[in-house]
């Protein structure tokens, strides 16, 4: 009886779900392998191209210049990381203020992508802050059209990661730093160590993994960078990411192609979380 | 408590006013902009700040003219539903999970974490076709449904706190003759409430922020409010210090949300990474 009615439980818990699970993430992996080998427009019965999708994607020079945009996105990771970590340094401790300065470093976590983008057409714009600021250094010089130069697009565009999700970054540092034992610093200031020999020996190494975490984060959002360039850009003006492609080419009903572009977005994640996982065994052993 | 060096306690306010700089400066010619008249918006530097801080006229249009209290509506019912959805599978994935053992518990609990690896955005080619085929597209319970999967950053959460409620208090109950389904309703559920406030404040801004999905899915009869700020933006005909205005009116409810649960925002978010 008893038996009966836990099994029941279980079932009935676990049914909706787990449908959900395998048709909205299982199912659609899976058919997009299929349909990446076809030319399926959305309708009719799907035509076996064999793989002329990813030759395309490998050898065009437009989809190549798709993916190393997203090298723009990767590289600001560091100067990101760095940011977030010390912050989530300095920000670890009892201090006046410390609720005002913790509660301003986390509004552009909170922001979306809409918002985001357009403080930074405000920003970049030819008569916008970030000229206006250098006008009034002096450094007119220095002004540029941001958004218009090819060459400054991308890392422009790239930049604003850095604002906004550097507090993602330093809410994960914050709450890893958290977790280690107050007698771990206390002993070492009766050991008399400066701040920074605090950092490189107890800090670092115990946030170790969570900067791994950190790291695979930033690469697999690299690749799927989407927002801020399709909302700011539409893609255009050499800005175009994976993603937006995914979505254009969907509206275009080329349902095989954006599937061959998603199953390589996949596996550039999946490898990404590979090597990952050798560094952390690495580190085990 | 240790003692800090004066040094460090300087450097460490220098470090923090220049990063709420950085953070604050893009921010401000927002604020000036939306308050500021067509022709000042020509006219002056994005620095300087508005003739007339009682201008409210951009904010206004903006709410007339985008119709942002419409989507706001359907955003409370859109986010209402699908979270309200989702925290409950979530506890109940989690339930069964920690206290029972069965046969697959194992793929289960893989099935579930290796989703955390599949890009939402890749799946989108199919599932889009799917919703096509089921007239979902350009319904809101498209985006209901899809923002009602479980996630494995919510099962850990849960699992945490499941490892704190003793299991006896089932056990009790079950001897006094209650069943199953009673007792997850009447004694786990509610005390799994900690964990539902942290999945309701991560995921709630986390869909709140969507524009994905919605803007994928929704149409201009129903759109969220992420989506209609959008929608504002993209067309060329409204003057920027309009947009200016609503994306100030945008902030708004995740600021009054923020203010409320500051403290708790931190927790959850440091919680999550622990677990």
């Amino acid at each position: 009886m008893k038996n009966k009615s836990r099994t029941k439980l279980i079932v009935c818990f676990l049914a909706l779900p787990l449908v959900h699970l395998l048709i909205f993430s299982y199912v659609p992996i899976l058919a997009n392998v299929g349909l990446s080998f076809t030319n399926w427009k959305g309708v009719g019965t799907p035509k076996w191209v064999g793989g002329r999708n990813y030759q395309k994607l490998l050898t065009d020079p437009q989809y190549i210049a798709m993916f190393k945009n997203c090298l723009w996105y990767f590289a600001v990771a560091v100067p990101q990381l760095l940011l977030a970590f010390v912050l989530a340094v300095v920000v670890n401790g009892k201090f006046r203020g410390l609720s005002i300065f913790k509660g301003i470093l986390i509004i552009p976590y909170l922001l979306n992508g809409v918002i985001v983008s357009t403080i930074f057409i405000i920003f970049f714009n030819n008569s916008g802050t970030l000229n206006a600021i250098l006008q009034f250094l002096g450094l007119g010089n220095f002004t540029q059209q941001w958004l218009q130069n090819l060459k400054l697009v991308n890392p422009s565009i790239a930049s604003i990661s850095i604002w906004r999700y550097y507090g993602m970054n330093f809410i994960m540092f914050f709450g890893a730093l958290q977790t280690i034992p107050t007698e771990l610093y206390e002993a070492a200031a009766v050991d008399g160590c400066t701040k920074l020999q605090e950092i490189r020996y107890i800090s670092i190494p115990f946030i170790k993994k969570v900067l791994f975490i950190n790291i695979l984060l930033s690469v697999s959002g690299s690749i799927q960078v989407f927002e801020i360039p399709y909302i700011m850009m539409n893609g255009g003006n050499g800005t175009l990411t994976p993603v937006i492609q995914i979505q254009q080419s969907m509206r275009d009903n080329r349902v095989g192609f954006a599937a061959a572009l998603a199953v390589m977005v996949f596996f550039i994640v999946l490898l990404a979380i590979g090597v990952q996982k050798l560094f952390i065994k690495e580190d085990n052993e | 408590m240790i003692r800090e060096s004066r040094f460090y306690r300087i450097v460490r306010y220098v470090i923090l006013v220049l990063a709420s700089l950085f953070v604050i400066i893009p921010l401000v010619p927002l604020v000036f902009m939306a308050f500021k008249t067509g022709r000042e918006y020509t006219e002056t530097s994005v620095l300087a700040p508005p003739a007339n801080w009682m201008n409210f006229y951009n904010f206004s249009y903006a709410i007339r003219v985008g119709e942002l209290g419409k989507a706001l509506f359907h955003t409370v019912i859109i986010l209402g539903i699908s979270l309200a959805v989702q925290i409950l599978f979530t506890c109940m994935v989690s339930y069964v999970l920690h206290r029972f053992d069965f046969r697959g518990k194992k793929v289960v609990k893989t099935l579930f974490t290796l989703t955390m690896f599949i890009p939402a955005v890749t799946t989108q080619t199919v599932v889009f076709r799917m919703m096509y085929a089921a007239g979902l597209v350009n319904s809101m319970w498209s985006v209901v449904i899809l923002y009602s999967g479980v996630g494995i950053i919510g099962i850990y959460i849960m699992l945490n706190l499941l490892d704190s409620i003793s299991k006896e208090l089932d056990e009790a109950a079950l001897i006094d003759g209650a069943g199953y389904f009673y007792i997850f309703w009447k004694i786990v559920f509610p005390l799994l409430k900690p964990a539902c406030t942290t999945l309701l404040i991560l995921n709630g801004i986390g869909l709140y922020n969507d524009f994905y999905i919605p803007n994928l899915y929704l149409n201009k009869e129903v759109q969220t409010f992420t989506v209609a700020l959008y929608k504002f933006f993209g067309s060329m005909s409204t003057p920027f210090e309009i947009v200016a205005a609503a994306i100030l009116i945008g902030i708004v409810p995740i600021g009054i949300v923020f203010l409320c649960l500051q403290k708790y925002i931190y927790y959850s978010l440091a919680g999550a990474v622990k677990s």
